[in-house]
């Protein structure tokens, strides 16, 4: 194509031109708000073309967001229905479980598999909230690495995540691989440690500023004598196999039998070696235990507006105003924690539709990769994720630090994004039969996309390159 | 001549939309850079990650509180490498002692800043912006780059090496930065037709993120090029030796140093390079693992030390490390250590005026319930290194002036 026109109007959303040519659209000047205060980062072409007051483009983009991406036809039916009913519908998926995984002890095993996972379930919505809660809620697989606790907390977010937060967070506090990560196992009650307490104000509920050291120190101690055991289907204590004198292999497969009959890892209260007397925590005074401590946390009114704020910024915007992250909170507290009515009090909220909202988030790594595998009905490409994801600076399961990875534009340097450029050659290297490349850029980019995309699709001929600028482009970084 | 950066960001508000970009832009802007960079000095920062505990690195071995305060991870008195007769070296690290010998350690003790946060990020954040009241918000590495040692973009003058993503230190709006894990990776894969398809869906991409993604994708197209006969111009003289064991495999010092080294030696325009090695948040086990981690950096700096005086550019290279606290004085129940103020840090190389700077704070006379007072704020250090080092101005990276450190040889020196 010639020079583009820049001038159209930004609601103007292009249909496709003759001979399977894509037009390009829109510009307008905004700002971008970085963490810490607002800086202006001019872009050379101006804002996207909103096309979200269509009921396809709304609903194009509600599904980037909600789930990892949708073919065609399931865009066709989320289009055809209203939109408070699309919502309730996703929000309200049951979770289908992960596949048996032959090797539940192998970190690689297991992330491949949820990738895979990610990438085939019908039960979007499930998964995108296990990665969620597994972004703000964090654990490493490293100090595991022997043992089936990434995968039991995977299903422990799946299964929990859409729940209500207060059973999430009591459950998260005597979860083996949060108990390994932060360190209780460790902590007694003659020397409490405070790497759990501390993080768990101050990432997963809090926030700085609203706790003190000495609530740290005396949350420690709430927390101190948490054990992990092991129990059989029906509950029972048994013990471990023997790590000592076992080979890995062995070791694994003795495990691998014991989880294959239904026994799992449990956290327990160890009362011998729990601190059981006074503490004075965020105001309160009492004998408390991790569930009194946990509800103080939730009574402090920090609490819903961090996890609205936290969970505003992975779904709805970049930089969520104290109005809206309010608004949010107050619907979260007021349904006592329901996570169901959280996300759906952020998908109707008039923000998430207003066209400032149209690709205002940057599609994290996991996402950009399901997202591909998704388009192109390819969940086999697992592996190559795994391969692929730590160019991108996203390893599940394998945290940069317990706050978590960066979102937005956190994601972004010259070398994540040849990273990702990268992962698009080599999916569509592994192609054989690809789907109409012109319907695709209507599927999966709205047909709104810039000059330089229109360009670079345009001058090519086959479908595999037509497909590689559509995967690599910076429209389908978006959502 | 409009330089890349002027495109990026001013000349779009002055001008507006439609402006082409010439075909030999990103050549004519590193003709430009190099003739603006004033001298060939270089700063290696190495981020030593996760809070590493000072008192176990630099033993305070003449004073009977340290064994009292750590009865099971203290390190006796008979094994340290003395540096003086009050402090010396973890004995795990014998090059850095062979270096602080010779001349070329500058250790400054109790480094911290007013009011210690106990928090990795808050205080991660405030070494990173160098701003203890956390309002800056731009890295002030990145700010020195996009300040005053490159304004125009060079894609190789702030580099990130053996990571991923860009460190908060270099985050700056104009700052431009290369993010490099390894150079054989560091490539637009899939044929020529993907080597020319890639760059150009990152030309003039629409909406908020647009200017940001370009920029990633031409810096990384600029580098590229820069880069692509380093390989034929560097081998290392020395034997770097990758520790995958130390704290998983998630640590790669030895290969960023080499990496740094071929920077270095290859890449005149480069003026600051970032490494990091994590792992040091010892609540539990500290002896083992953090004598691990020393190990390593002893032996990954040694290495990437001997490289550059090997060929020949040891007047050019200053390596600082840093980490967001040390640790508390007394051990946990679980030979372990919890989050702390003042630690010392380390500043090596031929340039540095060797010796310890500071003062070990007092074991016993603490802030916060029994952690160390700092007596050096981190921002003096910075100062030194911006000024004497690199021959900028350092009160328009850190806002205003603070108590000398004179670790760095210089000419009235």
């Amino acid at each position: 194509m010639g020079s583009p026109n820049l001038h159209l109007s930004r609601r103007q959303v292009l249909g496709i031109a003759a001979g399977g040519v894509v037009g390009a659209v829109g510009f307008r000047y905004l700002t971008l708000q970085l963490p810490g205060g607002s800086q202006t980062v001019a872009s050379a072409a101006g804002a996207w073309a909103s096309p979200l007051e269509t009921p396809a483009g709304l609903a194009a983009h509600f599904l980037r967001r909600a789930t990892f991406g949708y073919t065609a036809g399931e865009l066709d039916a989320a289009s055809s229905m209203s939109y408070p009913d699309l919502v309730d519908m996703v929000v309200n998926e049951q979770a289908q479980p992960l596949p048996q995984i032959a090797a539940a002890t192998s970190h690689a095993a297991v992330v491949r598999a949820w990738y895979e996972h990610m990438a085939s379930t019908p039960a979007q919505f499930p998964e995108r909230m296990t990665l969620f809660w597994h972004g703000l809620l964090t654990s490493d697989y490293r100090k595991a690495a022997r043992l089936p606790f990434v995968l039991q907390q995977n299903q422990l977010y799946r299964s929990m995540g859409r729940g209500d937060f207060r059973t999430l967070i009591n459950a998260v506090t005597y979860d083996p691989l949060m108990i390994r990560y932060l360190d209780l196992e460790e902590s007694t009650d003659a020397a409490p440690n405070e790497n759990y307490s501390r993080e768990l104000m101050e990432l997963f509920t809090l926030g700085v500023g609203h706790y003190t050291e000495t609530d740290v120190r005396e949350g420690a101690r709430a927390f101190s004598g948490i054990r992990t055991v092991l129990v059989d289907s029906a509950g029972r204590r048994i013990q471990p196999p023997k790590l000592k004198g076992s080979t890995p292999a062995a070791y694994a497969q003795a495990l691998q039998e014991l989880m294959t009959q239904g026994a799992r890892f449990k956290g327990v209260l160890a009362t011998r070696q729990h601190d059981s007397g006074a503490k004075t925590f965020l105001g309160h005074t009492g004998n408390l235990d991790p569930a009194q401590a946990l509800d103080i946390i939730l009574s402090h009114p920090a609490c819903a507006p961090h996890i609205a704020r936290a969970a505003l910024v992975q779904f709805c915007t970049p930089s969520p105003s104290t109005a809206l992250i309010n608004s949010v909170a107050t619907q979260f507290l007021k349904s006592n924690y329901d996570i169901k009515t959280l996300m759906r009090a952020i998908f109707t909220n008039d923000a998430f539709r207003s066209p400032d909202a149209y690709r205002s988030l940057v599609r994290g790594p996991t996402d950009f990769m399901v997202a591909t595998m998704r388009a192109l009905s390819r969940p086999d490409l697992a592996a190559m994720c795994v391969q692929s994801a730590p160019g991108m600076d996203q390893i599940l399961y394998d945290m940069p630090t317990v706050a978590g990875w960066p979102s937005n534009q956190g994601w972004v340097s010259s070398g994540t994004w040849l990273s990702r450029v990268n992962f698009a050659a080599g999916v569509v290297a592994t192609e054989q039969r690809f789907p109409d490349p012109v319907a695709a850029v209507h599927t999966h980019l709205d047909g709104v996309v810039g000059p330089d995309t229109a360009t670079v699709f345009n001058a090519r001929q086959g479908a595999g390159d037509k497909w590689y600028a559509l995967l690599a482009s910076p429209e389908f970084q978006l959502k | 001549m409009i330089t890349r950066r002027d495109f990026m960001v001013s000349g779009i508000t002055a001008t507006g939309v439609g402006i082409i970009v010439p075909p030999v832009f990103a050549k004519s802007v590193f003709a430009a850079t190099v003739e603006n960079i004033h001298n060939d000095h270089v700063l290696v920062v190495l981020q030593l990650g996760g809070g590493n505990d000072g008192l176990n690195t630099v033993i305070p071995y003449a004073d009977p509180a340290y064994m009292q305060a750590r009865p099971t991870i203290a390190i006796p008195a008979d094994k340290v490498l003395p540096l003086n007769a009050a402090v010396g070296l973890n004995p795990v690290m014998p090059g850095i002692n062979k270096l602080f010998d010779a001349g070329q350690v500058a250790l400054v003790q109790g480094v911290g800043y007013p009011n210690p946060v106990y928090s990795h990020f808050e205080s991660l954040y405030i070494w990173e912006h160098a701003d203890p009241t956390l309002r800056q918000t731009e890295g002030w590495l990145g700010k020195l780059l996009a300040g005053q040692l490159d304004g125009q973009g060079h894609p190789l003058t702030g580099c990130a090496l053996g990571q991923v993503s860009t460190p908060a230190e270099l985050l700056a709006q104009n700052a431009t930065v290369s993010v490099i894990d390894s150079i054989p990776t560091y490539q637009v894969q899939g044929g020529a037709g993907r080597r020319v398809a890639a760059p150009a869906l990152y030309k003039k991409t629409p909406g908020v993120y647009g200017a940001l993604f370009d920029e990633a994708l031409t810096t990384a197209e600029d580098g590229i090029a820069a880069l692509a006969d380093s390989q034929r111009r560097y081998t290392p003289s020395v034997t770097y030796t990758p520790q995958s064991t130390v704290y998983g495999g998630k640590n790669s010092l030895a290969t960023s140093l080499q990496l740094t080294a071929e920077m270095i030696v290859t890449q005149p325009s480069v003026k600051i390079c970032h490494v990091v090695l994590g792992g040091f948040d010892t609540h539990q086990d500290e002896d083992a693992r953090q004598n691990a981690l020393l190990a390593y950096v002893d032996s990954a700096v040694s290495a990437f030390m001997q490289d550059i005086s090997n060929h020949g550019m040891a007047d050019r290279v200053v390596l600082m490390t840093w980490s967001e606290f040390g640790r508390r004085v007394a051990e946990n129940g679980g030979k372990g250590t919890d989050h702390g103020a003042a630690a010392p840090i380390f500043v090596v190389g031929k340039p540095v005026k060797g010796g310890v700077f500071g003062e070990q704070p007092s074991l016993t006379s603490t802030v916060d319930s029994g952690n160390l007072k700092y007596n050096v704020d981190f921002r003096s250090v910075y100062q030194s290194l911006i000024r004497d080092w690199l021959q900028a101005d350092p009160t328009a990276v850190l806002g205003a002036s603070f108590p000398e450190l004179p670790i760095i040889q210089t000419a009235s020196s």
